[in-house]
C-alpha cells in the first residue's frame, strides 16, 4: 500500500466460505436439505477505502450475502481472512460491530409495533450510547434521512421507502466507520430508490465512510459512479470502475435499420453466424447488435455486404450495463480480473 | 475494562444491554392491553376449579391438611419456574421468526449475554403471575405461614436460578434448528406430571418418584410446601435438603446451560444458519 492512500478499512483476502452439511447427529433434531458441501465464497480479495463504495453484484448464489455476512460475523469463514478497520471480523466480531452499520435486506428486521424513535433508541442502547447523545443523534439522523417529524410514528404504518430510509438511519446513528448495505433498495419503488441512493451517496462523502453495497438494481450502480465488483459462483470477476468494465467488456451497439423485413432477417443470420457479439431485432425492419469488444463497425459492414443497399439508417449508442454483464458472466474464461 | 477480545471496553454493559431488551418488551406487552389482560386472566381462573376441589375434598389426609393452600404453592411457583424456563426460547423463536434476530447479533454485544437480557421479560412476568396467584390463593382461603416466608424466597430464587439454565439448554438446541424446543417440551412434561404441583409426590409409582428427584421443580415446591404451610402433607422436603439439592443443580445446570450455548452459537455460525429462518 503506499503511503499517501489511507489504510483500507474493510480488507477481505482469499476469503473461502464452504458450508458442510449439518453433522449426522443433527439429523435427530432438524432434517436438512444440504447433503454436500456448497462452496459459496471461493477465495475472493478485495480491499474497499474511506469515503468509497463498493458495489456487490451477481445473480443469486454468486457469494454476496455470505461474504457479508463473513464481514459483520454472522458466519465464519473456512479460510482467508476479512478485517473492518484493522480488526479481524471473525475473532474480534464484538469490535467490528461496534464499527459497522449494517443494514439487512429483510424490511423485517425492523421493530414493528415500535415508533421510529424507539428502534432508534433500542439500537444506539446496544451501542452503549449515553442517553443525551443518543437523543441528539436521533434526531440528527431523522434530519440526515429525511424522516424528521416521523419519530413518534409506529413503524409498521410508514412506506416502503420510508422503511427503508428508517434502515439507513438505524446502520446510522452510531457514526460507524462502515457501512455494509444489503440491497438496500430491494423493495423500494424506482423513484424513492434513487433518492435512496442519492442520499447514500452523499452520506458516504460527507462521512468519509466505507461502503459496501448489494444491489440488482443497475441504474443504481451508474448513479453511485462507484467501484464495482462483480461475483459469480463465489469469485471475483471483475473488480475495477464501470468505464474499464464497458472498456473490457462492452463494444459498440449498433442499430441497423433495414429497407424492409427480408433484408433484416437475412442480415440477422449473417450477423449471427459470424459470432460478432449478441444480435437481436428491434421490429421487423431493424436489427440490434450488442458488439463484442474488438469488433469494429467495418467488420460488421463487411458481413452485410450483399445486404448494404437495404440500410436506410445506422446508429451507434451506448451498451446498457446489463449487456455487459451479460459478456461478463458469459466470458468465464476470463477469470479473476 | 476488556472484551472478550482482549481489546478496549466497546460492549454497552449489562445495564444498557438489559434495559434495551427491557424496553422493547414492555412495549410490546402494552401494545396488546386486552392479550396482556386475558394473559393475566387466564393465571387466576384455573385456581377457581381447585377452590372447589379443596372444598370438596375438605381436611382429607390424602395430600395435607388443606388442599387449597397445597395447590396455590405449586400452580403459583411453576407459574414462576414455567416463566424463567420458557422465556428465552420464546423470545429467540419470536426474533427468528420475525426476521428481527440479525439485527440483535449484529450489535456489539457479547452473544452469552442474550439468554439473559431476552429472558427478562417473561422472566418478570412469571414472577408476577406467581405472586398474583399466591395473593388471589390468600383471598380465597390459603393459609401461609409467614415465618417461612424469606426461607420460601431463597428457595424460588435458586429454582427460577436452575430453570433459567435449563431454559438455557433448551435455547441451544432451538439456535441450530431454529424452531421447538423438544428439550423444554420433554422437562415441561416431567415436571408437570412428577414434581408434585397438584397431588403428592408420594401418590407416584415407587420408580416414578425416583425420576421426580432429578426435576429441580420437585425441591422447589415441596420444600416452600414445608416452609410456608402448617401440615404439607404426606410428601415431606426438608428445606435445607432442597437449598443443597438446587445449588448443586444451579451449578451444574449454568456450566451445562452456558457451554452449550456457546456451541451451538459457534456450530450455527459455522453451518451460516445464525439469525437466519
Amino acid at each position: 500500500m503506499s503511503s499517501s492512500q489511507p489504510p483500507a478499512s474493510i480488507v477481505v483476502s482469499d476469503l473461502v466460505k464452504v458450508y458442510e452439511p449439518s453433522p449426522r447427529w443433527m439429523s435427530f433434531l432438524v432434517r436438512s436439505n444440504l447433503k454436500h458441501a456448497v462452496r459459496a465464497v471461493d477465495g475472493i480479495s478485495f480491499e474497499v477505502q474511506p469515503g468509497e463504495i463498493c458495489v456487490v453484484l451477481g445473480p443469486n448464489g454468486a457469494g454476496k450475502t455470505t461474504a457479508f455476512r463473513v464481514l459483520v460475523g454472522l458466519t465464519t469463514p473456512t479460510s482467508g481472512s476479512a478485517t473492518v478497520m484493522g480488526y479481524n471480523a471473525d475473532k474480534e466480531a464484538v469490535t467490528v460491530r461496534k464499527l459497522v452499520g449494517w443494514m439487512p435486506a429483510d424490511q423485517r428486521a425492523l421493530l414493528m409495533r415500535h415508533s421510529v424513535n424507539e428502534n432508534l433508541r433500542f439500537h444506539g442502547q446496544l451501542q452503549g450510547m449515553e442517553r443525551d447523545e443518543l437523543n441528539r443523534a436521533i434526531d440528527e439522523t431523522l434530519e440526515l434521512v429525511g424522516l424528521d417529524g416521523w419519530g413518534s410514528s409506529t413503524c409498521f404504518a410508514l412506506s416502503t421507502g420510508m422503511k427503508a430510509r428508517l434502515q439507513l438511519a438505524r446502520a446510522l446513528i452510531h457514526r460507524p466507520d462502515v457501512l455494509i448495505l444489503d440491497e438496500p433498495t430491494g423493495a423500494v419503488d424506482p423513484v424513492a430508490s434513487h433518492e435512496l441512493v442519492h442520499l447514500i451517496r452523499d452520506i458516504v462523502s460527507e462521512r468519509q465512510i466505507a461502503a459496501l453495497i448489494s444491489s440488482h438494481r443497475l441504474e443504481e450502480i451508474e448513479t453511485l459512479h462507484s467501484r464495482v465488483l462483480l461475483l459469480d459462483e463465489g469469485r471475483v470477476r471483475y473488480d475495477g470502475d464501470l468505464n474499464s468494465l464497458r472498456q473490457k467488456y462492452a463494444g459498440p451497439m449498433l442499430t441497423i435499420e433495414f429497407r424492409n423485413a427480408d433484408s433484416a432477417s437475412e442480415a440477422g443470420l449473417s450477423l449471427k453466424s459470424a459470432d460478432i457479439g449478441s444480435i437481436s431485432h428491434n421490429g421487423a425492419e431493424g436489427v440490434v447488435c450488442e458488439l463484442s469488444p474488438n469488433v469494429t463497425h467495418a467488420q460488421v459492414l463487411s458481413l452485410l455486404q450483399s445486404q448494404t443497399e437495404d440500410i436506410v439508417s445506422l446508429q451507434e449508442s451506448v451498451t446498457p450495463l446489463h449487456a455487459i454483464l451479460a459478456n461478463v458472466y458469459r466470458d468465464k474464461k476470463g477469470g479473476e480480473t | 475494562m476488556t472484551t472478550e477480545t482482549g481489546e478496549r471496553r466497546i460492549s454497552p454493559g449489562w445495564r444498557k444491554t438489559a434495559g434495551a431488551f427491557l424496553r422493547v418488551d414492555v412495549i410490546e406487552e402494552i401494545n396488546y392491553p386486552l392479550t396482556l389482560a386475558m394473559q393475566l386472566l387466564g393465571i387466576i381462573v384455573p385456581l377457581v376449579p381447585f377452590f372447589f376441589i379443596s372444598e370438596l375434598v375438605g381436611s382429607s389426609r390424602t395430600v395435607g391438611g388443606d388442599y387449597l393452600t397445597f395447590t396455590v404453592i405449586g400452580l403459583g411457583l411453576t407459574a414462576a419456574l414455567t416463566g424463567a424456563m420458557s422465556g428465552f426460547g420464546s423470545s429467540l423463536q419470536r426474533a427468528f421468526q420475525r426476521g428481527t434476530m440479525e439485527v440483535f447479533l449484529v450489535q456489539p454485544v457479547p452473544w452469552t449475554t442474550l439468554p439473559l437480557a431476552m429472558n427478562q421479560w417473561t422472566l418478570m412476568f412469571g414472577a408476577l403471575s406467581s405472586l398474583l396467584i399466591f395473593g388471589v390463593g390468600a383471598l380465597m382461603g390459603a393459609d401461609f405461614q409467614m415465618s417461612g416466608v424469606p426461607v420460601a424466597i431463597v428457595i424460588a430464587i435458586l429454582g427460577i436460578i436452575s430453570s433459567t439454565a435449563i431454559g438455557i439448554c433448551s435455547a441451544a438446541i432451538l439456535l441450530l434448528t431454529l424452531k421447538s424446543a423438544p428439550l423444554l417440551r420433554l422437562y415441561s412434561f416431567a415436571a408437570s406430571l412428577l414434581a408434585g404441583s397438584i397431588f403428592s409426590v408420594d401418590q407416584l409409582p415407587t420408580w416414578a418418584q425416583y425420576i421426580s428427584y432429578a426435576l429441580p421443580h420437585t425441591y422447589v415446591i415441596n420444600a416452600t410446601r414445608t416452609a410456608l404451610m402448617d401440615d404439607p402433607g404426606t410428601f415431606h422436603m426438608s428445606t435445607t435438603t432442597a437449598i443443597v439439592a438446587l445449588v448443586v443443580f444451579n451449578i451444574v445446570f449454568l456450566t451445562v446451560g452456558f457451554y452449550v450455548f456457546r456451541r451451538a452459537l459457534e456450530l450455527s455460525r459455522k453451518m451460516g444458519t445464525l439469525g437466519g429462518y
